[in-house]
């Protein structure tokens, strides 16, 4: 690991600025100090950091891929990402929140990158839903339940899908999903509505109700 | 039921899902090492850079000279024509 001199100048700094305009108090302290030591080059802070936040960081990419050899590669660039890029973090919300902006993006990309790749396989089919019986809506497992969401969300283009995605799963606003991904809000909403519509499409097709057997 | 509520309804319960725990805190120190540990070296693209100098500075050379021999295929046309003497 690199000890660069400019490194630990701008962790003072950091620190430095942060005292002075007093928003030492948007992030958590222990981050904060972890942050500093680990842009000066301590490994340990920064593995206290990944340790304390790789459970939200792969809930969130969890929703990406399915797949649990791909979400932990995702959750490892997630990390090895943030920690190249950890002298631009200034502390203005807490880390947690910028970790997430960082994996959507990841995540994203993976997408995008997946859809450039010749599909070999069909797309994902709906095994999984003839598995449910449950009626009643606390009946249906967790996992078989994100499952079938997953597929369905899959067959959308990736921007109509990462909208989606964010607002089921993560119960993220359209302001918050701008945020992550840098887009207006406008776009956002935009967005969402013209999936929400697509995403009926696929479901009523797909007779989502009846298998689900809530038509009643 | 509406489409959209089931989804919603769907999205409740997927939410519940316990996600995995993949343990990556060492791995990521690995990467950061491996990766940090690499040199950022400009020579590769210095050498290729120069090379492409090279090549580009003997090609003008070159076609300065060629130029310079060439005749242009015009120049017939406009050249005062020769005086015949007839007798």
């Amino acid at each position: 690991m690199t000890n660069a001199p400019c490194q630990c100048c701008l962790a003072d700094a950091l620190l430095e600025d942060q005292e002075r305009s007093g928003r030492i108090g948007f992030v958590e302290n222990i981050d904060w100090l972890d942050v500093t030591a680990s842009v000066k080059g301590d490994q340990d802070a920064y593995e206290r950091l990944v340790r304390r936040y790789e459970k939200q960081i792969t809930g969130l990419l969890w929703r990406f891929t399915r797949d649990a050899v791909q979400c932990e590669e995702l959750v490892q660039q997630v990390f090895v990402e943030a920690y190249f890029s950890l002298k631009t973090y200034r502390g203005d919300a807490p880390l947690l929140h910028w970790l997430r902006r960082i994996a959507t993006r990841t995540g994203y990309r993976f997408w995008r990158e997946k859809a450039k790749e010749p599909q070999e396989m069909p797309l994902p089919d709906f095994e999984i839903m003839e598995q449910i019986e449950a009626v009643d809506e606390d009946r249906i497992d967790p996992a078989e339940a994100a499952g079938v969401l997953h597929n369905l969300l899959a067959r959308l283009p990736a921007p109509d899908r990462l909208v989606l995605t964010l607002l089921y799963f993560d119960r993220c606003g359209t302001q918050e999903i701008a945020e992550r991904m840098g887009w207006s809000r406008a776009k956002v909403k935009t967005q969402a509505l013209r999936a929400r519509r697509k995403m009926k499409e696929i479901a009523e097709r797909e007779h989502l109700l009846e298998r689900l057997g809530w038509t009643l | 039921m509406d489409t959209l509520k089931a989804l919603a309804k769907l999205a409740r319960r997927a939410r519940e899902e316990q996600t995995p725990v993949f343990g990556v805190a060492e791995l990521v120190r690995l990467r950061i090492e491996s990766e940090g540990r690499q040199p950022v070296t400009l020579i590769p693209f210095g050498l290729f850079g120069g090379l492409s100098a090279a090549a580009a500075s003997i090609i003008l050379f070159l076609a300065v000279q060629f130029w310079q021999y060439m005749n242009s295929p015009l120049r017939e046309l406009v050249a005062p024509l020769p005086e015949i003497t007839l007798w």
